[in-house]
């Protein structure tokens, strides 16, 4: 049988650690903010003043016309190039991220009804920025032609790519950023700090006398866990507020089932920073592992970073495994969707799962006596 | 039938990383008194409490507790362990520590109350109420240590060198303390490398490099093998021609 006041006597005791201990309250409290408002600002995933090569072979109204459209959108520095020797030059070097080639006739296809030519080549090593310039230019060559078929007075309906983006209308990439970044600064505070605890009181001799009494192993897990529990939820409501009032993100869904997502996703955290204090039994190489295993996987597994998509199968398949893959997910959905459980039942079920097996290898691994 | 607690140690052998720590000790710790294990440092003194305290597991042979005529399976309700290393809360005060154990132990508020303030009065404690741990002296650090495992009134109290970095002062203190306590129907077992304190304890347990010299009673031991201080068993078991 649990007892109840055990587990309460842990935790008072714990929160009475917390408070009376500065190092852990900036890193609770502070720390979150700072990094949320910090990446907030400074992650910016929209490419900006991209160097951008133009040879205009055409050099009429229109081709300039086209050249003012990309010049007005602050997305690309504009360098115009002056013979075709000058191409070959850029491309045998390597030493352009884009290059845009307007074709001699351009103006007159364009009169003709026929499509005006124009040529883009990308350096697709970086396959992120690719997709991103590619989606630029359709944007670019959607508003080209509208302002052509105004300037011959005529309809012209002919979109060469319909492009239609979902949630995240604005392509704003801080809507995409802050509620990933929260996934990432919520798991790794919630494993670091109570990664600390139970290392704090072997390193400190205390753990022998607390297990000479007959308070279970279970029974210290949950109480180390609800203060930070309790710290972290707090931690969440002033994320969530900052990114609406801050960032003003629009949240689409339902805070009840964000909120459930929240205390999973915290729980299972939590019990994995008790877990890793649990086997180190050393607060040096606690923080170490914390930092390793909360970290690392945040950035790159999470899709925080790299999408997850884009990884070959075997890396897609381990990003399973970590709960900040799923939360992010939940989040970023719930942020930038209308959306209902069903929809989230994989991620949901994952986090779920996830967190009931760190509890339990938490228990099991717990050492109830001082065997080496 | 009484109300006190004996633990008979039968064949108790411990490897602790690829060293022997304790090999095949027998012995009995009788019921409502005190009793010292003694011995150098690597003896196996910290190895047999913990064995007795349920915190290390024998490789061989068992540890019975006898509480009156029946074996208790689990000792920890009546077990009182104050540790040797420092293992209280550096940021909590003298009262708090007490409240903690309070909840640990569910004592109800009144034998709390009762308790505690019995408690701060033989250790004379009673103006540090809400000192922290971080600034109190050695003496009354470990005088705290024994008020939290006391509190619960446990039938059998072990006590690993509780008086080591202790002045001597302090030292004094703590045995009156101990002292005090045993009478009011405790078995007390402490470990020491103090020889002198030996003395002053009911039976001895002699340890050397995990074996069990000799067990009995301080002044009859001396008198067996003709010794003019406690210490000297060691030169005489280890080398019994002399």
């Amino acid at each position: 049988m649990i007892s109840k006041t055990s587990i309460k006597a842990i935790a008072f005791k714990e929160y009475k650690h917390i408070t009376r201990d500065p190092f852990t309250m900036i890193i609770a409290l502070i720390m979150p903010l700072i990094l949320v408002l910090l990446f907030g600002f400074i992650v910016d995933l929209d490419y900006k003043h991209i160097k951008i090569d133009i040879q205009d072979n055409n050099n009429s109204q229109m081709s300039r016309r086209f050249i003012d459209i990309l010049k007005s959108c602050q997305y690309f520095k504009i360098n115009k190039l002056n013979s075709m020797l000058e191409i070959e030059n850029k491309i045998n070097k390597n030493n352009t991220p884009a290059m845009l080639i307007i074709e001699k006739n351009f103006d007159k296809n364009i009169v003709r009804r026929n499509s005006g030519k124009i040529q883009l080549l990308l350096d697709g090593s970086d396959n992120a920025k690719t997709g991103i310039l590619t989606s630029y230019f359709t944007g670019i060559a959607s508003s080209a032609n509208k302002i052509y078929a105004k300037q011959l007075n005529t309809q012209y309906n002919k979109e060469l790519i319909r492009t239609r983006f979902l949630f995240n209308t604005e392509l704003n990439s801080k809507w995409f950023v802050v509620p990933g970044l929260s996934t990432i600064v919520i798991g790794l505070i919630a494993i670091i700090l109570t990664s600390l605890t139970i290392a704090k009181e072997w390193e400190n001799g205390s753990m022998e006398l607390l297990l000479s009494t007959h308070v279970k192993s279970i029974e210290i897990v949950i109480g180390k866990i609800i203060p930070y529990f309790i710290l972290n939820m707090l931690n969440i409501l002033m994320i969530f507020i900052i990114s609406l009032l801050v960032f003003k993100i629009p949240f689409e869904s339902s805070f009840f089932i964000y909120s459930i997502a929240c205390v999973i996703y915290v729980t299972g955290a939590l019990a994995l920073g008790i877990f890793i204090s649990v086997v180190t039994r050393q607060q040096q190489a606690a923080v170490q592992f914390a930092f390793a295993v909360g970290l690392l996987p945040s950035f790159l597994f999470s899709g925080f970073i790299f999408s997850i998509e884009n990884m070959p199968s075997l890396f897609r398949y381990f990003t399973a495994l970590f709960p900040q893959r799923w939360f992010m997910e939940i989040s970023r959905t719930l942020f930038l969707s209308k959306t209902n459980l069903k929809v989230l039942l994989v991620p949901f079920l994952a986090i779920i799962i996830f967190a009931i097996f760190v509890i339990i290898l938490a228990n099991i691994k717990f050492k109830t006596d001082m065997e080496p | 039938m009484n109300n006190y607690i004996s633990v008979n140690i039968n064949k108790v052998a411990k490897m602790m990383l690829n060293t022997k720590a304790l090999n095949n000790i027998t012995t009995t710790f009788e019921e409502h008194i005190i009793h010292g294990i003694i011995g150098p440092n690597g003896a196996g003194k910290t190895t047999l409490i913990r064995i007795i305290a349920s915190l290390l597991k024998a490789d061989k042979g068992n540890v019975n507790y006898i509480l009156g005529n029946k074996k208790l399976n689990n000792i920890k309700s009546y077990l009182g362990y104050f540790p040797q290393e420092p293992s209280l809360y550096p940021d909590l005060s003298c009262q708090e520590h007490l409240e903690f154990f309070k909840a640990l132990h569910r004592i109800s508020d009144n034998a709390f109350n009762e308790r505690c303030e019995q408690l701060y009065k033989v250790t004379s404690m009673t103006p540090f109420k809400k000192r922290k741990i971080n600034s109190l002296s050695g003496g009354m650090y470990k005088k705290l240590g024994l008020m939290c495992v006391l509190l619960h009134r446990p039938k059998l109290l072990l006590l690993d060198e509780p008086t080591i970095g202790v002045d001597p002062l302090s030292r004094r203190e703590l045995w009156d303390l101990v002292y005090n306590f045993a009478k009011n129907g405790m078995t007390v077992i402490m470990s020491t490398s103090y020889m002198d304190e030996a003395e002053q304890t009911n039976k001895i347990h002699v340890l050397n490099e995990g074996n069990l010299l000799v067990s009995g009673n301080p002044l009859e031991i001396m008198e067996r093998y003709h010794l003019n201080k406690i210490e000297d068993i060691f030169l005489k078991i280890d080398n019994p021609k002399t």
